[in-house]
């Protein structure tokens, strides 16, 4: 699976008209949030008082959540994961200097309490809230934080592309963070609000190799009690989580692959909440009072891939007939029962920068057929298109487009491969269209336009081989865009650009599927697919 | 070893089929289309991330070299580090042993309890109740696929009796061996079904011979009679059967183990297959293969100390 992350941020502060005055806007951001969650306990939404940060406000009448993911951890180092399984854990226990908050729209504090701007832009210093401490009951210090960034920027294969334009992160005291910039990074909080830049405790981390593998701490409102990536982890409430206390003591995750089985296990009420129901289930899962469905937006974008390299697809009239052609709302309910929404744009569904004016495609046959006739291809032609075998939603997908574009006189095989040998069938560009999916990993939408829509990326605008020097330049100037305004207004003619070129026919934006008993109160996924704000608030009821 | 009926050179044999299984499981795996670098990075392939990774892992060595890193680390048991799970593979395998030797060794108990009393009344009242009845069940288990029949399992002791756990293995052995009990049966009705008809025929085979004719006219009391003379004979070539399904079997604990959500050797293929992860798929392919060529010498030794007649046979 490509990791789909978790964290996400967001250059501070809401779009406003005065953006230029950033330094102010920063401190005025921390100064509500300050407000509205008391002593800047991070993890937005937590109405708790402040006087409950050193004992749980409420206890839940059963103190342990049961959770039942269907992939194995991989590991629980944030640097180092790509499951995303994994990845939601990591948030529970490494508490990183900013966060996104629960709706995925915004960066919050998180154990940086406040941080400002130089006025070029270049220099970033962030303060650590004094009250911050690891689970063993250790300050968290400004050397932790540094080591722990320089550690994940270092990785090879990890995250450290994201912040290229980082030159220097340094302890400039006990409580200060500075990082040091060569070019404006716009999503710079973005960045570091993601899991891999997870604050870790150096001296505990050098001290043994094998620290990840055992029970692995951070700085989180959970720490781990035991750890068998196979089969079950148990995290248990941080004493020291520096905000405050989750209501429930205990999470068991545990590891079951067999979808069908998870649900059995739901339907048994031996566990609270499942990841991933099969979709065809839910509907049966809904009409049993004692269980929950429950969809939560997510930052994915199903979409269709169209190689530019290879005839006819060179024509912009084919490429705009097949997305004609195409119906997305049956697309949509043959694959995604009804659950998903129909693309608009190849940014994720109200993520940050969306354009919410540009309006889904709708089918028109005829005008569909002109195209192709403009083109030279009035008796249509054959095409490959690449699915997944094995994943249900994707097999409907790829038969709704082959019956779609038959209507126009496109003859479609599908071709099915395994997930690794379909992407790198899809890669080169040359074996016709191919159906792929994207997820943010960050609320910023830098990473998508980039991939998508920059040629020189290094992803050839999702291996379309698609490019457009305009485009290009305005995805490149983005990036370094701190005026939120001009910044939007570049992200928009961006997905205009692909919604009229289509290098690619975004699809579908896929809700995450999870289920859960009827007893449990309050467990919310956010865009990026991370819980670990509704765990400091969920309570499980007795049943 | 001799008197085992094993020659040193029929280990010898051994090795250079060894050898095959990891020349096999190194190259088939990298004939498979899709590489474990673009596998790592998914949608955020660029050919210079790729080609990092890849110097990373040691794909850009030569078959050859890689082959002998392989050959170097099976030795020394580490078998390398996964790409999945940034841990050895030594270790991995150690963690996943557990499950599936329990869910091996716990079906084969149960097969022995019941294959073996039902075999031989089967052949001693033949064609009566039992003998009909057990024909008639185990024909239907033994035709029904092993997924249907655990979800079934699940359906009636798990989700309505409530009296075992559906999938997942928990913690502690006591629990292990609970969550086990379905699997392990769902295992144990195929294979049970072959021991049951061998052993019922080898039965009626020994209790036809001549010896046992005369074994009853010298007054031999019936039970010693069943239990020192027939079925001393009548087991060796079902132990003959049971080594073979024994390695079948593992087989068949794949499907089982991701029906159950058992962390085993089964489901831990099965991922690192679909991840390119090169290194797990080579170790667990040539420790099954190991398992399996134990299990045949070992049925051989068994089978040679319970028929002396082939110890001689093969010392020939």
């Amino acid at each position: 699976m490509t990791p789909e992350p978790t964290a996400r941020p967001r250059p501070a502060l809401g779009r406003s008209p005065f953006a230029r005055r950033r330094l102010r806007r920063a401190v005025l951001a921390v100064g509500l949030t300050l407000a509205l969650t008391a002593s800047a306990c991070g993890g937005g939404g937590s109405d708790s008082d402040p006087a409950a940060s050193s004992a749980p406000a409420a206890t839940s009448e059963v103190d342990t959540l049961k959770i039942a993911n269907g992939v194995a951890i991989d590991t629980l180092d944030p640097a180092q994961n790509a499951a995303n399984e994994s990845i939601w854990l990591d948030q529970n226990i490494y508490a990183r200097l900013v966060q996104t908050d629960p709706t995925g729209t915004k960066v919050v504090p998180d154990l940086a309490e406040s941080w400002t701007t130089s006025e070029d832009g270049l220099t970033w210093t962030f303060t650590l809230n004094p009250d911050a401490k690891f689970a063993d009951g250790s300050a968290v210090t400004a050397a932790d934080a540094a080591w722990s960034i320089n550690r994940a920027k270092d990785v090879e294969g990890g995250w450290g592309f994201l912040i290229t334009p980082v030159t220097k992160i340094e302890a400039t005291d006990e409580k200060t963070v500075t990082i040091t910039l060569k070019t404006p990074h716009a999503p710079l909080l973005a960045d570091l609000a993601m899991y891999a830049f997870g604050i870790l405790p150096q001296k505990a981390v050098e001290a043994d190799p094998d620290f990840f593998a055992k029970t692995p701490y951070g700085a989180g409102p959970f720490k781990v009690t035991s750890l068998d990536p196979d089969a079950q982890l148990v995290l248990s409430r941080n004493d020291s989580y520096y905000g405050a206390k989750p209501k429930i003591s205990t999470v068991e995750v545990s590891v079951v692959t067999n979808d069908n089985t998870r649900v059995l296990q739901l339907q048994g009420k031996q566990v609270d909440v499942i990841e991933n129901p099969p979709g065809n289930l839910l509907e049966q899962l809904g009409a049993n009072p004692d269980l929950k469905v429950n969809l939560f937006p997510s930052t994915r974008v199903d979409f269709l891939q169209v190689p530019l390299k290879t005839k006819p697809f060179d024509d912009v009239k084919v490429r705009q007939a097949v997305k004609a052609a195409i119906d997305l709302d049956a697309l949509n309910t043959l694959a995604y029962q009804g659950n998903a929404v129909p693309a608009n744009t190849f940014f994720p569904y109200k993520s940050l920068y969306w354009d919410e004016s540009i309006t889904a495609p709708k089918p028109d046959l005829d005008k569909a057929k002109q195209l192709l006739t403009e083109a030279g291809y009035a008796d249509g032609f054959t095409t490959n298109l690449i699915a997944v075998s094995g994943d249900a939603a994707g097999q409907a997908q790829a038969v709704v487009i082959k019956d779609d574009l038959a209507k126009i006189g496109i003859d479609v095989t599908i071709t099915s491969f395994e997930q690794s040998t379909a992407y790198t069938n899809e890669r080169s560009g040359t074996n016709g269209l191919g159906l792929r999916y994207w997820t943010n990993d960050i609320i910023d939408p830098d990473e998508v336009a980039t991939f998508g829509a920059d040629i020189d990326g290094g992803a050839n605008s999702f291996s379309s081989y698609w490019g457009d020097p305009a485009v290009s330049k305005l995805v490149n100037d983005a990036r370094s865009e701190t005026d939120e305004a001009k910044r939007q207004e570049m992200y928009s003619q961006i997905q205009q650009a692909v919604y009229d070129q289509v290098p690619f026919v975004p699809l579908a934006y896929a809700p995450f599927r999870y289920a859960s008993g009827s007893w449990v109160n309050g467990f919310q996924v956010s865009p990026l697919g991370n819980y670990n704000d509704s765990l400091l608030n969920l309570t499980v009821g007795s049943h | 070893m001799e008197r085992f009926g094993l020659r040193w050179s029929r280990l010898g044999n051994l090795v250079p089929v060894l050898f095959g299984i990891t020349v096999v499981s190194f190259v088939l795996i990298r004939l498979v289309p899709g590489d474990p670098a673009s596998q790592i990075l998914g949608n955020r392939y660029t050919p210079e991330a790729a080609q990092e990774i890849r110097a990373s892992l040691g794909l850009d060595r030569s078959i050859l070299t890689q082959y002998g890193i392989f050959v170097r680390s099976a030795a020394t048991g580490s078998f390398g580090e996964s790409y999945q799970y940034h841990r050895p593979v030594g270790e991995l395998l150690l963690d996943r042993m557990g499950p599936s030797l329990l869910l091996v060794g716990m079906t084969a108990a149960l097969c022995a309890l019941v294959a073996v009393p039902l075999g031989l009344l089967a052949a001693l009242r033949r064609g009566g109740l039992l003998d009909q009845g057990t024909r008639v069940f185990f024909t239907i288990g033994y035709a029904l696929p092993g997924f249907l029949v655990g979800v079934v399992l699940i359906l009636v002791f798990g989700l309505k009796l409530r009296w075992f756990p559906i999938g997942g293995y928990g913690t502690g052995f006591a629990e292990h061996v609970h969550h086990l009990v379905l699997p392990a049966v769902t295992l144990a009705i195929p294979f049970s079904t072959v021991l049951v008809r061998s052993l019922r025929s080898s039965t009626i085979g020994v209790l036809d011979s001549d010896f046992i004719t005369i074994a009853r006219l010298k007054g031999i009391s019936g039970s010693r009679v069943i239990f020192r003379h027939v079925l001393r004979n009548a087991i060796a070539p079902v132990a003959v059967v049971f080594g073979i399904n024994l390695a079948f079997l593992v087989g068949g604990s794949v499907v089982v183990e991701n029906v159950f959500s058992i962390p085993g050797f089964g489901s831990l293929l099965v991922g690192a297959v679909s991840t390119r992860d090169y290194p797990v798929v080579q170790a667990v392919a040539l420790v099954l293969a190991v398992f399996v060529l134990a299990v045949n010498v070992l049925t051989d030794v068994v089978h040679s100390l319970l028929d002396p007649r082939l110890a001689v046979a093969v010392a020939r």
